[in-house]
């Protein structure tokens, strides 16, 4: 059966008790369905990068599915009308990360200083390149 | 990954691209991103997710992510960060990816200092 990544992000105001019961929830659906859940991750509570339906933070639940696409169907139309979740993304994968995902092994790697350059210009679109550099143009005045 | 997927942020950075794709060929660094016009052959470094010891490009991970992302949120081209080709599509579909998903944003507007 094909192998499916699954991310949902649910309400903020929801209790963390709640989501995993919402939680459990799709999960049996899934495997109502014919389908496996492989391993279920709890980022918890995190700061959404914009506000979606005015909620700043979000619980984020990470499945991984072992299923045949018409729970993986059935699992996301009930998403869908789920008002609590506010979005939900369903990724085809070849095969399965072992192990906690990267948000969970974050805490263990070090913060990393180094950054490669992320290009010279000051300004973010940088310079134009079809143009004449400027001490070119002044001169036009 | 099959997935279909409509992606909000359009490719609003595409009209730089088509010349630094021009330039890129000569190996002038003049366009790629010199500061005040200066030019630039020292940006000579490959893909850093060449190699053995290369980080898998995941959606997920926002810290990779976040380093070929501008201080606005715009995904920064390939001829500054040395991206090969077909791991800047991977890279572009994994911040679309996270954007929807709110992991990063779309447009960082309040970025400070």
């Amino acid at each position: 059966m094909p192998y499916y990544e699954s991310v949902f992000i649910v309400r903020q105001d929801i209790p963390s008790a709640q989501v995993e019961a919402l939680t459990s929830q799709f999960a049996d659906i899934v495997k109502a369905h014919g389908g496996e859940v492989k391993k279920t991750e709890q980022w918890g509570l995190r700061n959404l990068a914009y506000r979606i339906r005015k909620n700043k933070k979000g619980h984020y639940v990470l499945f991984n599915l072992d299923a045949p696409h018409t729970a993986v169907d059935e699992m996301e139309r009930n998403m869908r009308l789920h008002e609590d979740i506010l979005r939900f993304l369903t990724v085809k994968v070849d095969e399965f990360e072992e192990g906690p995902s990267v948000m969970m092994r974050r805490d263990e790697r070090e913060e990393r200083g180094d950054r490669p350059s992320r290009g010279g210009p000051r300004s973010d679109r940088g310079e134009r390149s079809d143009r004449a550099p400027r001490d070119v143009v002044a001169d036009a005045e | 990954m099959s997935i279909q997927e409509t992606s909000g942020s359009s490719s609003d950075d595409s009209r730089r691209s088509g010349n630094g794709g021009k330039r890129r060929a000569g190996g002038a660094g003049g366009a790629g991103g010199g500061a005040g016009g200066g030019r630039f052959f020292g940006r000579r470094k490959s893909c850093p997710f060449s190699g053995s010891e290369a980080p898998k490009i995941d959606y997920k991970d926002v810290r990779l992510l976040g380093r070929f992302v501008s201080e606005r949120g715009k995904i920064v081209p390939s001829r500054i960060t040395a991206v090969s080709g077909k791991k800047q599509r991977e890279l572009t579909k994994a911040i679309k990816r996270a954007r929807f998903l709110a992991l990063l944003p779309f447009v960082n507007d309040r970025a400070g200092a």
